[in-house]
């Protein structure tokens, strides 16, 4: 739409026209002032919250969590503790990613599709503390052990996005690069891929979620390193203004990762349907 | 398959055809899982890792009551142990998904509230459990109010944006027409605004009950001297690899139980009045990152209870 009114000179606007775009900007910024006023008031309760309902060392205000920030930078365990936490996530999400995507691929067989079922429906039910402490308790310290929680907790998540995918697969058109003769590499690149990428988009951004949980986990009960040992160390500690500023370092991480990195790849990688979306 | 029933059916083909039903292959699954364990018994270098008969062995025990193990004086056996669980998973679920369905409403009729809210309850989803169960720990104490707080916490998010979808997706002209054929009040609210928002209000049940049970076991470990959490982690603590694997394994039977037997019975009955739910146009809608993600697992798990009456 924006590119619409756009295109048109100002005065070939109608006056409805006018009057749309003025109701969509005050829309906007209404909806701007109460997003403003969230914060203020989330915020403003919990700063008030801390010392008044609750002792301060417990729940330490958001000024207190802010002002932690930069000691623990300092530490220099803090990109430590992320290169640690990341690096998990990244080998356990990446054997999950592997094996959940080819899983998601073969069960168009129903034999296959029927062996897996329950493994599928396992993973996505069962709690993810249940695969940590049975890795750990297995594998101790090794790798292994936290390879498995994520393994277990996130390649039920890809295999059904990926079968998902496929099962939307335009038909038609395969049928069609069939008949004209289009090569096999061609159609997989220019059909097959396109078609599967959002759900393989959805597959990354929920299994990361969910890997980053479960790998914090297996960190506070095995690890010596990592964004959980800091967490459950700080906690013990009763330093709570450092536990919360682990956590919520990591939520404003992960809301970075997603706006800068993933949406704008995606929306890159989306160019070419953007007129059907819009 | 599809060759093998065009074949005449001798005795052979018929074998090959049982072997080849996807029934079989879900049988013979277990059977492979077995074969795994096997495999890593013998293979790994480990004095603690448990053979699948001494698993089966402790968790009969653990179900006859005569393994002889008493946790706490409170809560001694696993029956115990599961009730406070689910006591405290039910109530958390309760309080949940009221003030869950009362924010979502709100959101989904005010373009204002959603403002106001969103972020924040994306900012709760994105939470690990974890972060509430060591505060709540600490800040609660060893009672139920930390894991019923947890439950409530992991629940609400999904509650919030599945009302707050449902909501949005009520068909209008459906009320306009209603409104222009003076039907009454309570007639269009009990025949067109409950039967489309029942799917998501299913869903909202659906996963928060099952969001909330993965919240409160890690909330028991973490801030509470009983429960099934905590037992788990009992065994974890006394480095007893069949305790822990027993566990989880009753875990996955309860998980699964509940799937099959409530869920996807309620899931039919909720659907009934319309056989499939369009489960694209749910993904396409305009959510933020996070909440696409949160109705994934109702769409991915939907899907995989539809798929497997087919």
């Amino acid at each position: 739409m924006a590119t619409e009114t756009r295109e048109k000179t100002p005065a070939a606007r109608s006056a409805e026209e006018e009057r749309l775009i003025a109701l969509r900007k005050r829309d906007t910024r209404r909806r701007w002032f109460w997003r403003i006023t969230g914060y203020v008031a989330v915020l403003g309760i919990w700063e008030l919250a801390s010392g008044w309902v609750l002792e301060e060392n417990l729940l330490p205000g958001p000024i207190r969590i802010i002002e932690t920030f930069p000691d623990l930078w300092n530490s220099g365990r803090f990109l430590q503790s992320y290169a640690a936490t990341l690096t998990r996530i990244g080998i356990g999400f990446a054997c999950a990613f592997g094996f959940g995507a080819l899983l998601g691929v073969l069960t168009q067989n129903r034999w296959i599709d029927g062996f897996f079922k329950d493994a599928v429906t396992i993973s996505l039910v069962s709690p993810g503390l249940i695969w940590a402490l049975t890795g750990l308790v297995i594998w101790g310290f090794e790798p292994a052990g936290w390879i498995f929680a994520i393994f277990m907790t996130t390649f039920a998540l890809v295999t059904v996005n990926v079968a998902e995918g496929i099962r939307a697969l335009p038909k038609d058109l395969i049928d069609m690069s069939r008949a004209f003769g289009v090569t096999t590499w061609r159609r997989q690149r220019e059909i097959v891929v396109p078609h599967l990428a959002p759900f393989l988009f959805t597959a990354v951004r929920f299994g990361f979620s969910v890997a980053w949980k479960v790998t914090v986990l297996t960190e506070v009960f095995s690890s010596n390193e990592g964004i959980g040992f800091e967490m459950r160390v700080a906690s013990q500690l009763f330093r709570m203004d450092e536990f919360f500023t682990w956590a919520l370092s990591f939520f404003i991480f992960t809301l970075i990762l997603e706006k800068l990195v993933l949406q704008r790849y995606e929306n890159k990688f989306f160019r070419w349907r953007q007129e059907v979306t819009v | 398959m599809a060759t093998t029933v065009a074949t005449a059916p001798t005795r052979d083909s018929r074998s090959m055809r049982v072997l080849k039903s996807p029934k079989t292959a879900r049988i013979l699954f277990p059977f492979a899982v077995l074969a795994v364990w096997y495999l890593i018994y013998y293979t790994i270098d480990s004095r603690i890792f448990p053979t699948p008969q001494k698993v089966a062995q402790f968790m009969w025990e653990e179900v006859t009551l005569t393994s002889g193990v008493r946790y706490s004086s409170v809560a001694e056996n696993l029956y115990v142990q599961f009730a406070i669980s689910l006591i405290r998973l039910t109530i958390g679920f309760f309080i949940a998904l009221i003030l869950g369905t009362v924010i979502g409403l709100a959101m989904g009729l005010s373009k204002s509230v959603n403002a106001f809210f969103h972020d924040w309850v994306m900012a709760i989803l994105a939470m690990p459990a974890l972060v509430w169960a060591l505060f709540l720990g600490l800040a609660l104490g060893f009672s139920h109010y930390g894991p019923i707080l947890a439950v409530v916490l992991a629940g609400l998010p999904f509650v919030i944006i599945n009302v707050r979808e449902g909501v949005r997706n009520t068909p209008r002209e459906l009320f306009d027409m209603a409104r222009a054929f003076d039907v009454p009040q309570n007639k269009i609210t009990r025949h067109v605004l409950l039967p489309s928002l029942m799917p998501f209000f299913f869903a909202a049940i659906r996963y928060a009950y099952a969001i909330g049970w993965k919240g409160l076991i890690i909330a028991e470990v973490f801030a509470s001297d009983r429960g099934m959490g905590w037992t788990i982690k009992f065994w974890y603590d006394a480095n007893r690899a069949h305790g822990v694997i027993g566990y989880a394994l009753f875990f996955i039977i309860f998980a699964m139980v509940l799937e099959k037997l409530v869920f996807d019975r309620l899931a039919d009955r909720a659907f009934k009045w319309r056989p499939q739910v369009n489960v694209v146009q749910m993904a396409e809608g305009d959510f933020g990152a996070v909440a696409q993600e949160a109705l994934l697992v109702v769409e991915s798990q939907s899907a995989e209870s539809e798929g497997s009456d087919g």
